[in-house]
């Protein structure tokens, strides 16, 4: 795993000027004049990015301890086109075990659409063989309900594993495709 | 099926994040709470073979109606032409939503029916009505002060 700087300090450093800030605050509620308005300003914007900052921080760092390389497996989905098919939900199985039951919005089918990825689901796999199986639902071709399912054999090596869904038109037979690639 | 929640169950804390969710609906459309972040929202579990909540879910409609607020009522029958004929009788405008799986009544540990959450445009629950309609001289001043934040 990637050695990530400890957030702690940053923490402490934080908690320090939010200190420094309340204190003249409080203190001096007269001078509030425009070149202290301007510092005070720019303190919590640079606290705001501070935050942000190490909001993400523990993000990756939650992310590398619940699911460190070596085991994960994450599912994606994207859109490419789709005029032939209006994506309702999808069921995602991890060794027949049911993983991920995503139900879509307007909002977010029409941000698929835009070119959106979604992390469908994101796990922990041994190493070894697995079976990934997904099943769209939505309408199909002349507004009729379709329901298809994909499957995908995975060998999981040490090191993350990437799945992606693709759901893209078939010009040929004006028919949906749902494709499966597997990223290193 | 609700038998199955904790007797101890109790739906979210005031002040705390209501769970997201989303649910198909029984005009066949899907919705999620989150993409109503902005404004707030009142939450209605309700079942059909409950009276008082189909009393409630009229008067909420009509509040929704009249103020504009959206109202998502959440049908834990597991049958959505059941849902959508009660919702008919009884004219509702707003979002009829069906919980099939009750898996949304299960996140909110829905132990009482109806259940009645008044969320603020953050999505934090700011009110709640257990077992009983929700009082609309309660629910509306604090309502119109949410929508005036």
């Amino acid at each position: 795993m990637k050695s990530r700087p400890n957030p702690m300090p940053r923490l402490m450093k934080l908690v320090a000027v939010l200190a420094m800030l309340a204190a003249p605050l409080a203190a001096v509620p007269s001078e509030n004049d425009a070149a202290s308005l301007k510092t005070v300003d720019q303190d919590v914007q640079a606290l705001k990015k501070q935050l942000i900052d190490l909001n993400r921080d523990l993000f990756k760092l939650e992310e590398e301890l619940l699911y460190p390389a070596s085991t994960q497996v994450a599912v994606f989905l994207s859109v490419d086109v789709g005029t032939f098919f209006a994506l309702d939900s999808v069921t995602l199985k991890v060794d027949d075990k049911e993983v991920a039951n995503y139900l879509y919005t307007d909002r977010e089918v029409q941000a698929l659409h835009r070119g959106g990825v979604q992390k469908l689901y994101l796990g922990n796999l041994k190493a070894g063989s697995h079976e990934i199986v997904a099943f769209f639902t939505g309408k199909g071709p002349h507004e009729r309900d379709y329901r298809r399912g994909t499957t995908l054999k995975v060998d999981k090596a040490i090191g993350a594993k990437y799945v992606e869904l693709r759901i893209s038109d078939r010009e040929a037979s004006l028919q949906p495709e749902f494709v499966v690639r597997q990223w290193e | 099926m609700l038998a199955a929640v904790p007797a101890l169950a109790a739906p979210p804390a005031l002040d705390s994040l209501a769970p997201d969710f989303a649910l198909k609906g029984i005009d066949g459309r899907n919705l999620r709470l989150s993409e109503f972040r902005g404004e707030p929202v009142v939450l209605h579990f309700w079942a059909s073979w409950c009276g008082p909540c189909r009393e409630s879910i009229a008067a909420l409609d009509a509040l929704g109606a009249r103020t504009g607020t959206p109202v998502l009522g959440v049908n834990l029958d597991g049958n959505n032409e059941r849902a959508a004929a009660v919702a008919g009788s009884l004219h509702i405008q707003s979002p009829t939503l069906v919980d099939a799986r009750q898996s949304v009544a299960r996140s909110y540990d829905v132990a009482k029916l109806p259940l009645t959450l008044l969320l603020d445009a953050d999505g934090n629950v700011r009110a709640a009505w257990a077992g009983v309609p929700a009082n609309l001289n309660e629910l509306t001043p604090q309502l119109e002060r949410l929508r005036q934040d």
